[in-house]
């Protein structure tokens, strides 16, 4: 059974067995990669993973299962665990939406060049960028992680009220781990590629920018604890801000774990700081017209707008306990439950260049990596977490720091946002955060 | 999978020159209930299943895993896979397995999950709730969840293994929330058992959910500590999430065969004080780490890490071992099917050791107790970790005073070995997820109360 018969014949059963209402995600995928080590290529995957995964509303209880095997038995099979399922569960108050017209908006989700790729591409462009990453720097040490591959992905959301959405893509990635070391110093840089524009993916660029990424931290020094001002870079930003993403949900709200309770229409943040959801942006990861529960999507919600809270995001479930529409921002994957999410989540582009930020404190740390996130919770906010960057005096980049901590909290360092730059990072990721100038940060060193 | 199309796939890919061929078959029924704001948020059966290839040429690996169980996509992969290397078929004779499966199954007297309905587990969820909640009125929100997975694992290769086994786990979650004035905090349990549904029955969970909430009221209003350089005292019991993230995952020889680990070149030498011995084994009966045999099919083993802070041996896959010479020590672990397995630890833990809890405290002017951990991180290559501290108490003229919040621990792990200065006796294990190159995992974590010289704190 492909995809779509796969999707097709539960579709049969659910009625078969009289559900009332169910919805279902499918997915198969099939990936290829190489890894290099020192010119050889040390491991080659390939892959093909499918599965698909049952919602069902029973007399308003609901039930999930889900599937590995595509045989009529399995799927059956599934569909009598889902149903199992309801005579536990407590009532939901959801409706599931009928079909509904989606923006006619061309995503770039697929690539049909990319099917053309093959393992002689992937050995090409690997051993080229195990040799450059080599060769990039004389004080590289070790190249430990050089990566190539694609993925191919189709999914399906259905549902019984006629709701069938099919979305096919791919996408490629080329990338190094490399080690640079000076004395008994040893610093790590990596840069990915990925996308579905090849002509992006210059091994020696790549390379380059590795190995800057760890050239830049050593000579490392700690730095005297106090309060300093720092700039988040662009590259660090989007981890820390998809990080605090869920209490900008309904649902977290809801159930108490979001300080953002009673908070909208409320001043939250500086008003430098607006954070959207996009979701029709062509070419961006996150981009879907559909979300996971067949609910059609906006081209930008606000979230929050120079400092104002104006929205969370729905899904179902919680768009129907607070007696308002779904905003789209459902998800779910086939063996999980319905969740909600940020399409692409985008802190438009402020007026000011990096450096112009980094001079508007005499003294100033960039920080450009993060050691972790153990130390960071969503629910209280708290950030306690070792970081690493280039500490600058009055504009000028003095040294780079290692062995300090940053702890702050999340919604206090939302009021002390004091500028934004004009520049994102060029990853393909779903988070597009630019550099951030926050004024008193505690910093243990 | 049958043992006539076992050999069919190995053979095709022993005539595809690979010096070495694995089947992995895999088909796991996972259950799982959870319970926030007093609702069940989801019930949850289903069934996994997908079959790995993985082809050995020198130690070259090449991997292919699939949920189609047909015979001809499955060769397929194989010729997918030996095309990438442009190897080209030879005309060996066809391959049998010699002689009978190994069955495993590690708990003999398993209580079957799979024949326990949902209300029973739900009865657990109800009452760790209710409990949690009548600590305070502050508690605001508890989450709690049970689950449980039977996995049946078969593993054949072409040196004549077959190998099946029968692996069931059991886990609580528990997560406590409690607010004031808009502060919160959250406390998390987490148990988890190599068993089945005998795991829920023997479970204190009144106790735990107690704890957890008062924890969590406890420390809501806890102040901070001021971040610098200190002497730390490590809880026992989950507390062995540092060693395992910061010395454990660079003694895997998947970062040592790639040199990226800064113990490469240390077997022998002193990387520690001598009151430090530690372990990594496979064996203990019913622990969460623990395997009968690990995904390779290789029986586990008690590996002896550091003795007396000599640095004694590596945890080594097949791979691993052919690579960095390593003697194999039943290391090989995956978090499924779709993944190639590579050295993995299994329950890894500091060995008790003769000082007291107070003696530590004793012997410290100003610092921190860092009594329960939360998750942390490191990179094996440079060492540099990163560790969350969930219930701290600021130490003072050797007294424990009052709690803090927020603080973390940063260094590097080879770095920080050599400054354990005290070993408790008060030796504890806790079940844990890891995760890294071969997926998330079950393993256990542990030690007695330790003592470390001087650490950098995160506070303000």
């Amino acid at each position: 059974m492909d995809l779509e018969q796969a999707a097709g014949f539960v579709l049969e059963e659910g009625k078969r067995y009289g559900i009332d209402s169910f919805d279902l995600i499918a997915t198969d995928s099939e990936d290829i990669g190489i890894e290099v080590f020192k010119g050889r290529i040390v491991s080659t995957e390939t892959s093909r993973s499918r599965g698909v995964g049952i919602r069902v509303l029973n007399n308003s209880r609901p039930g999930y299962s889900y599937s590995e095997r595509f045989s009529k038995e399995a799927l059956s099979q599934m569909v009598r665990d889902a149903m199992d399922q309801t005579e536990i569960t407590d009532p939901l108050d959801m409706e599931l939406p009928g079909p509904k017209p989606l923006a006619e908006v061309d995503l770039k989700h697929y690539n049909p060049a990319l099917e053309k790729l093959d393992f002689a591409w992937m050995r090409e462009q690997g051993l080229a960028l195990d040799q450059a990453s080599w060769e990039s720097d004389k004080r590289v040490e070790n190249v430990p992680h050089v990566g190539v591959g694609k993925s191919s992905t189709q999914s399906l959301i259905a549902n019984s009220k006629g709701v069938f959405v099919k979305k096919e893509s791919n996408v490629a990635y080329l990338g190094t781990g490399l080690v640079v070391a000076e004395g008994d110093i040893k610093k790590m840089g990596s840069y990915y590629r990925s996308g579905r524009d090849i002509s992006q993916f210059d091994p020696s660029y790549i390379a380059k920018e590795a190995a800057y990424r760890g050239t830049e931290l050593l000579g490392a020094k700690p730095l005297s604890s106090g309060v300093y001002t720092i700039v988040l870079g662009n590259r660090i930003s989007p981890q820390i801000f998809g990080m605090f993403s869920s209490p900008y949900f309904a649902d977290a709200v809801q159930k108490g774990s979001s300080r953002l309770v009673g908070k909208l229409g409320n001043e939250v943040a500086s008003s430098a700081l607006s954070i959207y959801c996009e979701a029709h942006t062509p070419d961006y990861p996150g981009s879907r017209l559909v979300d996971a529960e067949g609910i059609p999507t906006s081209a930008r919600t606000k979230v929050l707008e120079n400092g104002i809270l104006k929205s969370y995001l729905y899904n179902l479930e919680s768009a129907k306990k607070d007696n308002v529409l779904p905003t789209g921002h459902g998800v779910r994957s086939y063996s999980g439950r319905a969740g909600t999410s940020f399409s692409n989540m985008i802190v438009p582009l402020g007026n000011k260049t990096r450096d112009e930020l980094l001079a508007s404190d005499s003294h100033c740390i960039l920080v450009t990596k993060l050691e972790g996130g153990a130390g960071c919770s969503a629910v209280s906010g708290e950030i306690s977490i070792g970081v690493q960057g280039i500490y600058y005096k009055n504009g000028k980049p003095e040294h780079a720091v290692d062995r300090i901590t940053m702890n702050t909290n999340y919604f206090d360092l939302l009021h002390k946002i004091q500028g934004i730059s004009n520049e994102y990072s060029d990853s393909y990721s779903s988070i597009k955060v630019p550099d951030i100038l926050i004024s008193e940060i505690h910093v243990a060193g | 999978m049958n043992q006539s199309n076992i050999e069919t796939l190995i053979d095709a890919g022993k005539k595809r020159k690979a010096d070495f061929v694995e089947i992995y078959e895999e088909e796991s029924r996972n259950s799982s209930i959870s319970l926030r704001d007093q609702k069940i948020e989801q019930s949850l059966a289903a069934t996994d299943y997908g079959i790995g290839i993985r082809l050995v040429y020198g130690t070259d690996v090449l991997y292919a895993y699939t949920s189609n169980d047909d015979q001809q996509h499955l060769l397929s992969l194989i010729h997918l896979l030996a095309d990438s290397r442009g190897e080209v078929a030879n005309g060996s004779g066809t391959f049998t397995l010699p002689g009978d499966v190994s069955k495993y199954s590690f708990s003999k007297n398993i209580h079957d999950p799979r024949k326990v309905p949902p209300f029973r587990r739900l009865e657990l969820l109800q009452t760790a709730d209710s409990v949690a909640r009548k600590v305070s009125s502050k508690i605001i929100q508890v989450g709690v969840s049970a689950s449980d997975i039977v996995t049946n694992v078969l593993i054949a290769n072409s040196e004549g293994l077959w190998v099946e086994d029968l692996r069931v786990r059991s886990r609580f979650f528990l997560s406590v929330t409690a607010e004031n004035k808009g502060e919160r905090f959250v406390a998390s349990e987490s148990p988890g058992a190599l068993k089945g549904f005998e795991f829920f029955e023997g479970l204190a969970v009144e106790d735990i959910a107690q704890k957890a909430g008062e924890r969590a009221l406890f420390m809501l209003d806890a102040g901070y500590i001021e971040g610098k350089k200190m002497p730390v005292v490590m809880g026992n019991g989950f507390g062995g999430v540092i060693f395992h993230e910061a010395c454990g995952h660079p003694l895997e020889t998947e970062a040592i065969r790639k040199k990226s680990s800064p113990f490469v070149g240390k077997l022998g030498e002193s990387i520690a004080q001598s009151c430090l011995t530690a372990y990594d084994d496979g064996t203990i009966e019913e622990q969460y780490g623990s395997l009968k045999v690990d995904d390779e099919g290789m029986p586990t083993q008690k590996t002896l890490l550091i003795e007396n802070g000599i640095l004694k041996a590596y945890l080594a896959d097949r791979i691993g071992s052919m690579e960095t010479g390593s003697a194999r020590t039943g290391s090989g672990r995956r978090e499924s099917y779709q993944y190639a397995p590579v050295s993995r630890m299994r329950n890894t833990y500091i060995e008790a050791g003769k000082d007291s809890l107070d003696e530590m405290f004793a012997s410290v002017d100003f610092g921190l107790y860092a009594k329960r951990m939360g998750g942390g991180s490191v990179n094996p290559a440079t060492g540099e970790f990163n560790f969350a501290v969930e219930e701290g108490y600021v130490i003072r003229n050797g007294k424990i005073s009052e709690p803090v919040r927020g603080a973390t621990l940063i260094g590097k792990g080879h770095e920080i070995l050599p400054k354990i200065s005290m070993v408790g006796k008060d030796l504890e294990l806790a079940a844990g997820t890891c995760g890294a190159s071969s997926g998330s995992i079950p393993v256990t974590v542990g030690q007695p109360s330790l003592k470390v010289d001087e650490i950098l704190v995160g506070g303000r």
